[in-house]
């Protein structure tokens, strides 16, 4: 989608019309690269913005909602100090499908940058991906599976944040557009938060730009993911992608939070924000207007990798690893030495260095100057000020299917022992190990619950203290397939479910919209649809979405997009680590029992995909009776009577209950399941509980919907009827199939 | 006076915060010494060099930081008799200057910690350390029982021990395995080692036995809310598990 008259931006003819019209003349190149990027979806969210103001953005335990680099919530106090939890969540789907490694690795570097950039320590990273067909080991598509996976790997593993969370599907609707969603977590003293404006009094304070020099990397980066790829344009796109350097970001966050306390030491407030799409251009003008001013920026006084390069190039360029500061005139002198002396930037890669690069004007006007020429001058509000696209959608049609009306397939004994490893082996299901096992989970020493071992990875948060913070993500494509606004909703009821698997309370969700093309009514109507699902979802369960991100044009040129993606993550507070549920069977005669999971649904199922019967329907989400097995498994994790919990995810309820026999089985604990109950192979959301005390559990259930299933039991067995597999057997058909992928 | 371990910080280091942080929680007087200020690193009794991507692994992990001027006083303070300890970048970075297994007359490298095999990608496992020298015959290990299991994390993508059958052959005959990779319950196979390493070799100590490089991370098990399943006690945030290496550390330092 480029305009054929300007084939070099992707403006609409309507669009640049209005920008001659508010000129009074044909912008100049520069400006026209400009508003190319800072009017694309990705800057702008034109078509989404409308729809998502929708979503629940306060409740009690919201710092900071969205609209900054990155939305806050409350974690905690600690020490007379209150401690919240940053957090940013993006796509970076174009880059990756095109060049892979870079393309996931500068979204880990952008991300990381979003939450620095709050005034936190940055201190997780989580990925959900979704890729194409991986079977063939020469299709491009597996090269973007293993190509992201090393991308996110060598980027985190060497900045020395932990990747605790992520998921990873595989879909052919996929081929043409991977998903790279990345989420990255930070910690914060609530008193001590940056923010991504310019502050008050700003008037004539310095820009100063830090980071790697500027190279023509990137340039159009913004505009490239708000188009619809073309396998044939891929090669052309490549120059689009950025060139991530984790060895330059290692220092620069260092260099950042010896900043951080150079600043406090000297009570000064700061605007500081993350260089992202737009580059110089739109950060500086963002962080300027944001504070109610104008900005001054001088393009001789940015650090260049190459001499020559044109001057849109430098103003809207999207090299990696650079940040803006705002700051008062008299403490540049000393933050620049920090990064320039101190931490050596310009030893550490070619030409980085912190230095000032314009001024922040009572003007209410954007200017940028090359060569002693004024190259841009425009008002500063009509550019970063929101534009609207009222675009038609067809609305979605609601089902409201209830358990009542869906049929479960009766299955014997015979079959489901037959049926049990095929689904334990199915893509979606198997073990993600061979993939995360690439990933650090561990570095700077504060994991609680590695990636992989539970349903949420935890984190000790703050040093010294107990608080801790559990992080999970959701979105099954399998259900975005079949009904948008169902998908929406039950990605934030399983990033929710999730998290309190660990014994964490919910604080806050952010969501990543990853969709077809907007200017196609049904694929519009997609987005819309799932918006209303959030938006549902959170309000029932009283959370709010501090943060997010919209992929759009993620449709290849022969017309066929991704299932609709609402990926969500979810953030849990945890008062005491210590009190974590840890995953896994814990003891032999302890009590299963399965809570929630009532409704027998079968669509979008492992299991029918398996049968190949699958059907259309996702069932009604029961909000009451979840408020009730969520209130159920806090009291009874209060009550100390809960051994282990998983969620009943990809694979239902068998699946859940071998998932907690192998999480046992990798820390050295053989033991069994004996199934007594009904379990089987449906997916709606559930615990499986283990207890210690069966009367006491049964106590607390009162209305909530709870079944006994079984039993832990001493050997590796599991006992299904008269029926009994071996655990290692099905360990050995859940462990192996990704490995083929991921050596 | 209690003496001082400096903990320096290369361009590239990631580990520096929970090295320090255990070293005090195990009672040793440690600090951060950044590269900027490597000229103060002669004053220190100890240095443990922490986990990362000194230098961006270029070459070869540890190649670029054994030639950095922090190591001068690294190097002049291992060749005087004091401690050591480098752990995974660290362990690749007093290989590459020669202190360990430092089997020849001259101080060379004589053995790499490479590319993990048979996949040459980055590992993160969780694995034992299982100590297979006389306690003594290094100093940070001096306070460990024989045999010690250690825990910790193996989380690297060049941690396979290379070198040529000659300089294996002395540092087996020289004493030089401090320790091999294993199970929780010992047994050391083939399975325990996670990265295709020679000889099962997880970390290696010098002929003086002032110098230990290990090349999986204790400290990122060193607390027990990092392992809820085995805690020791019921302060989730008192050290246990890999930090008895650390506290036989300091109470090296101590005595020395």
């Amino acid at each position: 989608m480029v305009n054929d008259a300007r084939p070099d931006v992707a403006l609409r003819d309507d669009e640049l019309a209005l920008i001659a019209r508010r000129l009074g003349r044909e912008p100049t190149p520069v400006e026209l690269h400009a508003f190319d990027a800072q009017w694309s979806e990705h800057c702008s969210y034109k078509s989404s913005r409308h729809h998502l103001k929708k979503l629940p953005t306060s409740a009690a335990d919201v710092v900071l909602g969205p609209g900054e680099d990155s939305g806050i919530v409350h974690l905690g106090e600690y020490d007379g100090e209150r401690y919240g939890i940053v957090v940013a969540h993006e796509s970076h789907n174009h880059p990756s499908q095109v060049v892979p490694f870079e393309g996931a690795a500068t979204g880990i570097g952008g991300i990381v940058r979003d939450v620095l950039c709050m005034g936190a320590e940055v201190i997780a990273v989580a990925d959900p991906l979704r890729f194409g067909r991986v079977d063939n080991p020469d299709s491009h598509q597996r090269s973007v599976a293993v190509g992201v996976v090393d991308g996110i790997g060598a980027y985190g593993n060497a900045i020395g944040v932990p990747n605790i969370a992520g998921d990873v599907y595989f879909d052919e609707r996929f081929d043409d557009n991977c998903l790279v969603n990345v989420v990255a977590l930070g910690v914060v003293k609530e008193s001590e938060i940056v923010h991504s404006h310019a502050p008050p009094d700003a008037d004539g304070w310095d820009i100063v730009l830090v980071g790697k020099a500027t190279d023509p990397s990137g340039f159009g980066g913004a505009s490239f993911s708000s188009v619809t790829l073309d396998a044939a344009d891929a090669d052309a796109n490549k120059g689009a992608v950025q060139v991530p350097d984790p060895f330059l970001k290692n220092v620069l966050m260092r260099a950042t939070y010896r900043v951080f306390a150079l600043l406090r030491e000297r009570g000064v407030r700061a605007g500081f924000k993350d260089l992202g799409a737009g580059g110089i251009m739109g950060c500086s003008a963002e962080i300027a207007s944001s504070g109610g001013y104008g900005a001054d920026v001088n393009l001789d006084e940015v650090n260049v990798a190459l001499d020559g390069m044109a001057p849109e190039v430098i103003a809207v360029g999207e090299t990696q690893e650079r940040l803006l500061w705002v700051l008062p005139p008299d403490v540049t002198p000393a933050v620049l030495a920090t990064y320039n002396q101190e931490f050596s930037l310009p030893q550490i890669a070619y030409n980085a260095r912190a230095g000032v690069v314009g001024r922040v004007t009572a003007e209410k006007r954007y200017v940028l100057r090359h060569r002693g020429r004024i190259v841009m001058d425009v008002d500063i509000d009509f550019l970063t000020g929101s534009i609207k696209d009222e675009l038609p959608y067809e609305p979605m049609p609601e089902h409201t299917l209830r358990d009542a009306d869906l049929v479960y397939p009766a299955l014997s004994t015979d079959e489901i022992v037959e049926l049990f490893p095929k689904v334990l082996a199915h893509r979606d299901v198997c073990s993600r190990e061979p993939l995360y096992r690439r990933y650090d989970a561990v570095v700077r020493g504060r994991t609680v619950i590695p990636r992989g071992a539970s349903d949420a990875g935890v984190l000790a948060a703050v040093p010294g203290s107990l608080l801790g913070v559990a992080l999970a993500v959701a979105g099954n494509p399998r259900y975005g397939r079949l009904d948008p606004r169902r998908a929406a909703e039950l990605a934030v009821v399983d990033a929710v479910c999730k998290v309190a698997a660990t014994g964490a309370r919910p604080v806050g969700l952010t969501d990543c919209l990853n969709f077809g093309n907007p200017r196609k009514a049904e694929q519009y109507g997609q987005m819309i649809a799932a918006i209303e699902g959030l938006d549902r979802s959170a309000r029932e369960l009283g959370l709010a979405f501090v943060s997010g991100n919209v992929s759009l044009y993620n449709e290849s040129k022969s017309g066929s997009a991704i299932p609709a993606s609402p990926i969500v993550a979810c953030i849990g507070a945890i008062e005491d680590v210590g009190r974590t549920i840890t995953p896994g069977l814990k003891r032999a005669g302890n009590a299963l029992f399965v809570l929630g999971n009532f409704s027998p649904g079968f669509g979008g199922t492992v299991f029918a995909e398996i049968l190949g019967t699958d059907d259309d329907f996702l069932p009604l989400v029961e909000y009451e009776r979840l408020r009730m097995e969520l209130e159920l498994l806090r009291a009874a994790h209060a009550a100390r009577i809960v051994a282990s919990c998983t969620f009943v995810a990809d694979g239902g309820t068998l699946t859940a209950l071998a998932r907690a026999a192998f999480a046992a089985r990798r820390v050295g604990r053989d033991l069994g399941v004996e199934v007594s109950g009904e379990a089987l192979f449906d997916e709606t959301p559930g615990f499986v509980v283990e207890t210690n005390d069966v009367a006491r559990f049964t106590e607390l259930a009162g209305d909530a919907t709870v079944r006994r299933v079984g039993s832990v039991s001493k050997t590796a067995h599991f006992a299904i009827d008269d029926e009994t597999l071996h655990v290692a057997d099905l360990y050995a058909a859940w462990s192996k199939p990704l490995a083929e992928i991921y050596p | 006076m209690s003496r001082r371990i400096a903990v320096p910080v290369f361009p590239g280091t990631n580990s520096e915060d929970e090295t320090v942080r255990l070293l005090r929680d195990c009672g040793g007087d440690a600090r951060l010494v950044h590269w900027s200020q490597a000229e103060t690193l002669g004053g220190y009794d100890a240095y443990v060099l922490s986990g990362g991507f000194a230098y961006e692994d270029r070459i070869r992990a540890g190649a670029i930081a054994a030639h950095d001027r922090i190591m001068d006083f690294v190097i002049e303070g291992a060749e005087r008799g004091k401690l050591v300890f480098g752990i995974c970048n660290g362990a690749q970075i007093v290989l590459e200057a020669g202190l360990v297994p430092g089997t020849g007359p001259i101080r060379r490298p004589t053995a790499a910690f490479t590319d993990n095999a048979p996949a040459a990608h980055f590992v993160c496992r969780h694995v034992y350390l299982k100590l297979t020298i006389e306690p003594s015959r290094c100093a940070i290990t001096a306070s460990l029982p024989s045999s010690a299991l250690i825990p910790a994390w193996a989380a690297h993508g060049e941690g396979r021990l290379a070198a040529s059958d000659e300089h294996l052959r002395e540092i087996v005959d020289g004493g030089h395995m401090a320790f091999v990779y294993a199970h929780a319950d010992g047994v050391a196979d083939e399975r325990a080692v996670p990265n295709g390493s020679a000889l099962g070799c997880a970390g290696l100590v010098n002929r003086a036995g002032n110098v230990l490089a290990i090349m999986p991370h204790p400290e990122r098990d060193a607390w027990n809310f990092n392992h809820l399943d085995r805690r020791t006690g019921s302060n989730a945030l008192a050290p246990s598990g890999g930090a008895v290496l650390f506290e036989s550390f300091v109470r090296a330092v101590e005595r020395a």
